[in-house]
């Protein structure tokens, strides 16, 4: 199997990916009259997280991906214009934040209408996808290739770009993810934004060293996002860090996944095959994650 | 009840031993729990598709031996990553089929350690020697089985630094040796799932234990594994256990051993090894 490649003169890439997150994640806690208080730190990512954030990617001249629910979107369809217009790359993430395994026959129906309402905000219909919590169903890529979309970013299984054959016709590039790099975790165990960035400092240094892809993934929220001023000037730093080093090209994911599609490394085939036999006959053991003592 | 003959002592010849052990981890741990390796699951993909590569490229680069425990299930998906593992110099052990985290009955168990058994030993072409229990579960019925295959060591205990010979029955085969090791604090997940605590205070962690075991008991088994998420596979965390190794190096007379080396000079060293009857 061919590995996938950079360009001639290019090290590697940074994918600054954006989870747009705002009361799409506050509503799977509490309902649409409670989203004051502790749950209005979604809101908190749109009202002042989105511009402190575009203006530094406008500073910086880095174009990024933001995946966004239909829920979000047609709630902020401003929002999802000025990001659009401002040469960010707009892709899905589904109707709402619900898990694609537990919807069912309902899932293709999501999947179109995350489509669907970002293609009617912005005049073209998103090329790329990110599963709600990463969970995606069996048939998750198989449905993603029929609706047109051109890659998912969901995965965390590979250094580079690769290109699933999601149906026997059909290509999907993945663009994976790694967690390291995720600000809502480190940020949900309330560690300090220095700490995150030492983390992201030492992550992406020895990425860089190895010239594999640097997925970053940016919440807008107040609470777990990368957005209140003193994160942001982290963020900053990390990103002028980042700039600074030869051979290094942002990406977005769209030009990540043509990239890929066009690299010719051999296409894989739908990871669920190998296993459905095991998982036919395997009872659900998920809850099984081991917890803290006390 | 525990009963104890001599304490443990390693001779002087031997300052300080290290064993390395990486639990491959693969999509087994995620397909056992009946959970697709899709999306977020796929982290046990990493380890055979990067993780385990990287580590093998590093610990050639270092010269140091280390024991990879896979799950029989794993061996199956990634059958070329097992035998480079192998062609490589490095020791396959046993882990479980589908990295079994939960009580199985007793027949299943035998049979499950079995055919992981057979699994890894068709793959290299050599007995398997040594077992570590994915999750930390055993019974004495585990040891029985392991001892009537060949095995001579189990690395999964926590109630001790040092080895021992571990005697679970009244037989005369009835011990195996134990190397016990530690998932709390000399090992990979605890940090990077738990706490996300940065790679370089890991290694600082990992130096002070080190510091503290060269200075005491001077035996430490480290646990790793190569997936995303949660282990030592990517580029930052293989880097960090680098450092550790290029670390204990620096240090007077310490001695990396592959888990089943170890084993072999305790079953030839039987003397310095204190036995515990457990229960």
């Amino acid at each position: 199997m061919s590995r996938f490649r950079w360009p001639q003169g290019m090290r590697c890439a940074v994918f600054l990916s954006i989870n747009f997150d705002a009361e799409a994640f506050d509503l799977r806690s509490a309902s649409e009259e409670r989203l004051f208080g502790r749950f209005s730190y979604g809101r908190y990512g749109v009202r002042a997280g989105l511009p402190r954030l575009m203006a530094l990617l406008e500073r910086r001249g880095i174009a990024a991906t933001v995946f966004i629910t239909a829920s979000d979107a047609q709630r902020h369809p401003d929002a999802v214009r000025a990001l659009h217009e401002a040469g960010h790359e707009i892709a899905a993430r589904g109707a709402d934040l619900t898990p694609l395994p537990t919807l069912g026959d309902r899932q293709r129906d999501a999947l179109a209408r995350g489509r669907d309402t970002l293609a009617s905000i912005i005049g073209e219909p998103p090329k790329g996808f990110r599963a709600p919590a990463g969970e995606l169903a069996p048939d998750t890529l198989r449905l993603l290739a029929e609706l047109g979309f051109e890659y998912d970013s969901s995965f965390q299984d590979d250094d580079h770009p690769y290109v699933f054959a999601a149906t026997a016709s059909s290509r999907i590039a993945e663009i994976p993810r790694v967690w390291a790099l995720d600000d809502s975790l480190p940020f949900s165990a309330r560690h300090t934004h220095a700490r995150v960035g030492r983390i992201w400092r030492e992550e992406f240094d020895a990425l860089y060293r190895e010239g594999c892809l640097v997925p970053l993934t940016v919440h807008l929220r107040g609470d777990v996002g990368f957005t209140r001023a003193a994160r942001i000037a982290v963020l900053e730093e990390l990103l002028v860090h980042m700039a600074s080093q030869s051979g290094v090209t942002f990406m977005t994911g769209i030009e990540l996944a043509r990239l890929a599609l066009q690299s010719g490394i051999e296409p894989e085939p739908d990871p669920l095959l190998a296993h459905k036999p095991t998982l036919d006959v395997t009872p659900y053991r998920g809850d099984l994650a081991i917890k803290p003592l006390a | 009840m525990t009963s104890t003959t001599t304490r443990t002592q390693l001779p002087r010849d031997i300052r300080c031993a290290i064993t390395l052990g990486v639990d491959f981890d693969g999509p087994s741990h995620e397909v056992g729990r009946g959970i697709a390796p899709l999306g977020t699951h796929s982290w046990g993909r990493y380890s055979g598709r990067c993780g385990v590569p990287r580590h093998i490229e590093m610990l050639e680069r270092q010269g140091v031996p280390c024991t990879f425990f896979v799950p029989g299930y794993d061996a199956q998906c990634y059958p070329e990553i097992v035998r480079a593992i192998d062609e490589a110099g490095f020791e396959v052990a046993a882990h479980g089929y589908l990295h079994e985290a939960w009580e199985v009955p007793e027949q299943e168990e035998t049979e499950l350690l079995r055919r992981t058994d057979d699994i890894l030993r068709d793959l290299i072409g050599k007995p398997v020697l040594g077992w570590r229990s994915p999750s930390g579960r055993k019974t004495a019925n585990t040891m029985r089985v392991l001892r009537s295959l060949g095995y001579i060591y189990d690395s999964s205990d926590k109630d001790y630094d040092l080895p021992y010979r571990l005697r679970f029955g009244s037989g005369g085969n009835d011990w195996i040796v134990e190397l016990p090791n530690n998932t709390y604090s000399l090992d990979d997940f605890p940090f990077y799932k738990f706490s996300y605590t940065p790679p370089s205070e890991v290694l600082a962690q990992w130096k002070s234990e080190f510091d503290a075991i060269y200075a005491s008991d001077r035996f430490l088994v480290l646990c790793l594994h190569p997936r995303s998420g949660w282990g030592s596979g990517t580029p930052s965390r293989t880097r960090v256990l680098e450092q550790f190794i290029e670390y204990a190096k620096e240090h007077d007379g310490v001695r990396f051993f592959s888990s089943a080396q170890f084993a072999q000079w305790c079953l030839e060293h039987p003397q310095h090894l204190e036995e515990a009857s457990i229960p």
